[in-house]
């Protein structure tokens, strides 16, 4: 069962505990003692020096440059060395910044600022240490950590549990205790499926008694189609995944195809590596299937331009750029956008290498003049919106194939040249480049082919520092609200450095060296002690870690758009359990597609298409559908790497007033009415559980009971509006209703659907 | 000074342990407020984080309306005349003006572009401005012309975050929201700081313009739609009237009280705040929005057209126009902070379209008219003094042309060394010109205004000492001005 690669490394993906204590006692702390530079050198450099000793020429003092080490070792004119590796008390620094002669001490007198003892003996010792200098933390290939001693041995579930522990332990603050069974049986069902598990699902894990009932609920959710409806939701923000072309005229095509590929894969924990190549490559693999030719749709994401008058041309390289850009920020965690015009001012990408990485996407047979070709075509089950449409116009003969996207490489003959484009200027072509990866990352594979699919085996190849760390961090973030590494997007050296950057790694490893299972990653994480802390926030907390960098809590933060809408229709029995097929459209207020070469419109999808996840939702790029955007999801025209969460008035009158939230409150109101015959009481109570998986307190039930009461004597009072709340638009009562019961429990049901208890994932 | 003094703002704005810990109380009493004039609602000033304030200095400045022109407006082709440009127009930038200077795109020796325009000179004091502007000319003697604001931040994104929350990274709390945290609002049933979009695009730096940052979550922009209805669901389901909301509002908060004790998570404090607030919206934003209510010559002032918005590109997109008088009127029912973000000033000579001499006028129409009506319009009800108007870019444009031989178009590139904002109201002089610029529009050479005087500048207005307005959190006191506090009000500007 433990999994155990190498006895020192202490990287386990099982819960065995015993070898989790025996690694405990053998591991040695990591370099104890020792000064690192980027984790305790840099900064301080960086806070006191980098200013006027630094990277910036034009910014630099006395010709000296502290952020390289052969700068900082050179004896200046006047003989002295900054830093003399070995030798602090011959070291200009050193002397320096203990100086007190106010000509001589620095920082300089003005500014002000002075470095703390610590700091000073942290230089010094690094100096006497030989002052070792690193490369950017996240261009060095992420190791295996030590796992280090604790004192609550107790608390540790999985290997890296020790981290989290040891950290807290330094910083003095204890573990939140675990989170109960509801709690954490939500957050899981949340998590992975991003819909709460059923009545029946529920009562299933909260009766299990029985050692390991978490791990088997674990891995049922695991399991569970509505998993890959889950994570796909998050891969198709970075895969810019819509509907529609973009730009003005924002056409409808068919990508949908790809959204199920992407879904199917996850549902098939395909490994992450094989999932990027296919993505990336499908194309140029051996004998491709349909299914790997509809994955390469992730690069044909693309906009396309189909306003009269422009340049194809000049479009087919916007989208090549689209794509260069959107691969190193989804693989890499590198911004690459400035690269195109001008080398990149903060990371070690130049232009030319920008262009070289352009150089690999730069030949495939998709041209901006073309419309979607290349296509893959494939018989069309089943599409609602052109049913309908046919239907109404009274056409007989329906379409019967649907048109995907894919890339194709071209011909051998029919190869393009790449450039260089002067300041970003396709019309400027300089010099030809052909494909290369940036000098500052490992080499390209020798025996790999040097196109996309020789690329894609360079991101996930052992060498590659980022492909791994990023795609952990994405992983993490989406379990707990924010990433190791706070900039997502960012992991080059503007980005903020990892809050636990062992943690990190040691994910980062464990995702390599388990064969890239996300499936296994994510199983590693929230089996952790970490992920099962309850969520509550203490007073000490939040004054000292409101963001829960030290992770001394569970997490705690509003739900997605997506689960927003699919939790609201779960919880009221109307959630539709189909998957796949082309995109659907509920409700949405009227005169929101009205743009101009929009002649399809917005027609309210009949039937259970109206209540599908909200991942099936028709995404027009120019119009995203309003609950998506006013919970903070994006129109998608370029690669979303993350979500900044807001919190606003908008999002209450949105979960109040829109009708899919209504129209989830009906159906609530009539599953409280029916469930129980007997009393108000009973009707609470089965809503609750419906929303929260728990009972309801006696407070929180007279709260609503008073509500009700009152809301129920208004409505036998207007039995017009008791008709039009409890019915619009649902449709008519069920026989032998009472129409003002009903409209009033589902008030009670409007309030339900709106506990922050219920937007938030506890 | 009193060692506590800095934090006499932080303890009057109400911490988020503070208003946790009067949580049974203060909720309770926020929801009575709404019920109650606003003169009396300072009593609750310890309850309400959004309660009006008295600040600490004077006040100058009640509300502010910032007219934000993304892309970076080129101030030798609107405000600052350098008639030097056209000497040496075509020929290669000499040596001293390149010198040290960081461009986002320019490289070697490029040439100079004088600008396409005419100029002309207005009012007593000759101040020249380009020949695109027709309205605005009236307006000089309401406004300052400030020709010497400095940047640091040379891309769209970084300098918008600069120049709106003090920090080119993420994470930064923006004005509009230390000026509700700091002052509070006048008006419980309207969001104390709004943003409004036009031009067709949002800003490149998005959300994060108007984010509350390390500030609590109440004190973020409500941004409102650009096309259709401002805010959307605001009517309540058929069949729900107003009563029957409040109820279901009571039920909720009640509920949700009992968790925001029980989990301690300042979200769920400002998530009941923001339903409170959602449903004093419903009844005030349908009124405040409707433009239409407004008279045919007021209307024509700004050039509005209620309900119309091209599609950015057309110089009669009334967008902006629509903007700016929706900003008067919020405004006028005591909205303290009104953001504009207006799209398409990022003249590098792209494509065609996109050219200078082309793409600017374009520019100049959709909001030369409404600028000036803005001005006009405050002015004629008395709200001018009150309200400090604000217009510019996160930076300027070069004097240099960005093209080269095989590149057609015309365009400039970005320069965060020297751009032209404009003043009114608020407390700050009028009719005046601010700081100079080199011989090229290069540098600000006299009175030069770095983003954080600038904002110090619009806290002072606002009667907030940007020195001490500051927010403790993970161990650091966070400022708009930055954390070091390195900024300089500029006295020259203020009446």
């Amino acid at each position: 069962m433990a999994d155990l690669r190498g006895v020192s490394l202490g990287f386990v993906w099982s819960t065995a505990a015993a070898a989790i204590v025996l690694l405990t006692i053998v591991a040695p702390v990591a370099n104890a003692g020792s000064v690192q530079f980027n984790r305790d050198v840099r900064p301080i450099l960086k806070e006191h020096c980098f200013r006027c000793h630094g990277p910036d020429a034009s910014a630099r003092k006395s010709d000296l440059r502290l952020d390289e080490r052969d700068g900082a070792t050179q004896p200046a004119r006047s003989g002295d060395i900054a830093v003399a590796p070995g030798k602090p008390d011959q070291s200009e620094l050193i002397v320096r910044i203990t100086s007190a002669d106010k000509d001589d001490m620095m920082p300089p007198e003005k500014s002000g600022q002075r470095l703390s003892s610590a700091e000073v003996e942290t230089l010094r010792k690094w100096v006497l240490e030989g002052a070792p200098y690193e490369k950017h933390w996240a261009f060095e290939k992420p190791l295996n950590p030590a796992i280090p001693a604790v004192k609550d041995l107790g608390w540790p579930r999985q290997p890296f549990d020790f981290l989290v522990l040891a950290d807290l332990e330094k910083t003095g603050l204890a573990p939140s205790p675990a989170a109960d069974r509801t709690t954490l049986l939500r957050r899981i069902s949340l998590d992975l499926t991003g819909v709460p598990p059923s009545a029946e699902e529920a009562a299933a894990f909260l009766h299990d008694g029985t050692p390991g009932a978490y791990e088997r609920l674990v891995d049922r959710l695991l399991g569970a189609p509505a998993f890959g409806e889950n994570w796909a939701r998050v891969w198709l923000d970075l895969a810019r995944y819509a509907d529609s072309r973009g730009y003005q005229p924002d056409r409808r095509r068919d990508m949908w195809r790809y959204r199920d590929w992407v879904i199917a894969a996850l549902n098939a924990d395909m490994p992450f590596d094989q999932f990027t190549k296919e993505q990336l490559a499908g194309d140029l693999l051996p004998r491709p299937t349909e299914a790997q030719l509809i994955a390469t749709a992730f690069h044909r994401n693309s906009m396309l331009n189909e306003e009269a008058g422009i340049d194809p041309e000049e479009f087919r390289a916007e989208a090549v750029r689209d794509r260069v850009e959107t691969t190193f920020e989804v693989w890499m965690g590198l911004t690459m956008g400035c690269a195109k015009c001008h080398s990149h001012k903060y990371d070690p990408i130049s232009q030319k290498e920008y262009y070289q990485i352009y150089a690999f996407f730069n030949q495939t047979a998709d041209t901006a003049g073309n419309g979607d070709a290349p296509t893959l075509s494939s018989p069309l089950l089943e599409d609602p919106i052109h049913a309908k449409k046919a239907v109404a116009a009274g056409i007989q003969s329906l379409r019967r194939t649907t048109e995907t996207p894919i890339m194709r490489e071209l011909p051998v003959n029919q190869r393009r040249e790449s450039h260089l484009f002067k300041r970003g200027n396709f019309r400027d072509p300089g010099e030809v480049v052909e494909p290369e990866v940036p000098a500052a990352f490992p080499p390209f594979p020798e025996d790999a082919p040097k196109n996309r699919l020789g690329l894609a085996e360079w991101l996930c190849s052992r060498e590659n520092p980022l492909t791994a760390r990023v795609q952990v961090n994405r992983v993490w973030a989406r379990l707990f609200g924010r990433g190791l590494v706070e900039t997502e997007e960012d992991f080059g050296t503007q980005g903020t450095p990892p809050d636990h950057p062992e943690l990190l790694d040691y994910l980062a490893v464990g995702l390599m060296d388990g064969g890239w299972s996300l499936k296994r990653l994510i199983r590693t994480i929230v089996l952790s002690a970490t992920y099962q802390q309850s969520s509550r926030i203490s007073p000490e907390l939040l004054e000292r870690d409101p963001q829960n960098r030290l992770l001394a809590r569970g997490p705690r933060f509003r739900l997605e758009a997506e689960m927003i809408r699919d939790q609201a229709l779960a919880a009221s029995g109307l959630l539709s359990p189909k998957m796949y097929g082309p995109p659907v459209m509920p409700y949405q207020p009227p005169g929101m597609l009205t743009k101009p070469y929009d002649r399809a419109g917005w027609e309210t999808s009949p039937g259970e298409d109206r209540h599908r996840r909200a991942i099936y939702t028709l995404l027009k790029r120019t119009i995203p559908y309003p609950e998506l955007t006013i919970f903070d999801g994006q129109g998608r025209e370029s690669c979303v790497i993350r979500r900044i969460r807001t919190n606003t008035p908008l999002q209450a009158l949105e979960a109040l007033d829109d009708p899919v939230f209504v129209e989830c409150a009906q159906a609530l109101a009539r599953k409280m009415e029916a469930a129980a015959e007997q009393g108000v009481e009973a009707r609470i109570a089965t809503g609750f559980h419906a929303v929260l998986l728990r009972d309801p307190f006696p407070a929180e039930i007279e709260a609503l009971k008073e509500l009700y009461r009152k809301r129920l004597d208004a409505f036998q009072h207007n039995p017009a509006a008791a008709a039009a709340f409890a019915t619009d638009p649902l449709g008519p009562l069920p026989a032998k209703a009472n129409a003002a019961e009903l409209a009033a429990l589902t008030a009670v049901a409007n309030v339900l659907l709106n506990l922050d208890e219920f937007l938030t994932k506890n | 000074m009193h060692p506590l003094e800095p934090y006499l703002h932080q303890a009057a704005a109400v911490t988020r342990r503070h208003f946790l810990g009067r949580f049974g109380l203060g909720l309770g009493a926020m929801a009575l407020q709404s019920l109650v004039p606003p003169a009396k609602a300072n009593a609750a000033t310890e309850e309400n984080p959004l309660a009006p304030k008295v600040p600490l200095l004077p006040v100058k400045a009640k509300h502010v309306i910032y007219l934000h022109m993304a892309g970076g407006p080129s101030q030798v082709d609107l405000f600052d005349y350098k008639p030097a440009l056209a000497r040496y127009d075509g020929k290669p930038c000499p040596e001293e003006y390149l010198k040290g200077q960081r461009f986002a795109f320019l490289r070697g020796v490029p040439k100079v572009l004088a600008s396409p325009f005419k100029w002309a000179q207005h009012g007593d004091s000759g101040t020249w401005m380009s020949q695109l502007w027709e309205h605005l000319p009236q307006r000089l003697g309401d406004l300052a012309m400030v020709r010497s604001l400095t940047t640091e931040q040379i891309n769209h994104a970084p300098a918008q975050r600069l120049l709106h929350t003090g920090s080119q990274l993420l994470g930064g709390a923006s004005l509009g929201s230390w000026a509700a945290y700091g002052l509070g609002t006048e008006n419980q049933n309207l969001p104390a700081f709004i943003v409004l979009t036009s031009g067709g695009q949002a800003p490149d730096a998005g959300v994060s313009l108007w984010s509350n940052g390390f500030l609590p979550g109440v004190y973020q922009g409500v941004c409102c739609r650009s096309d259709g209805e401002p805010i959307m669901y605001l009517p309540n389901p058929p069949g729900l009237d107003r009563t029957g909301r409040r109820e279901t509002l009571d039920a909720l908060r009640t509920l949700n009280q009992m968790q925001a004790q029980s989990v301690n998570d300042p979200e769920t404090v400002t998530r009941i705040a923001q339903y409170e607030l959602a449903f004093r919206m419903q009844m005030s934003v349908p009124e405040a929005t409707d433009l239409s209510k407004e008279p045919q010559h007021v209307l024509d002032l700004y050039g509005a057209q209620p309900g119309k918005s091209g599609p950015g590109k057309d110089a009669t997109d009334p967008a902006f126009a629509n903007n700016c008088l929706l900003a008067r009127r919020l405004v006028e029912r005591g909205v303290r902070f009104v953001q504009l973000y207006d799209w398409g000033w990022d003249h590098h000579g792209f494509n065609d379209e996109n050219q200078i001499h082309k793409a600017l006028p374009v520019k100049v129409r959709q909001i030369d008219r409404a600028l000036s009506g803005l001005i006009t319009d405050l002015k004629q009800r008395g709200l001018l003094e009150s309200t400090l108007v604000l217009w510019g870019g996160e930076f300027g444009r070069t004097p240099m042309l960005q093209k080269d031989e095989k590149n057609p178009f015309l365009g400039r590139d970005h320069q965060p060394t020297a751009f032209t904002m404009l003043l009114a109201g608020g407390g700050v002089k009028s009719g005046i010109v601010y700081g100079e610029t080199d011989d090229f529009g290069c540098r600000a050479v006299n009175n030069p205004v770095t983003i954080h005087d600038l904002q110090a500048l619009i806290l002072t207005q606002l009667g907030l000492d940007p020195f001490k307005l500051l927010y403790r959190t993970e161990g650091l006191d966070q400022r708009l001005i930055g954390v070091e506090g390195r900024a300089s009000v500029p006295r020259g500007l203020l009446a």
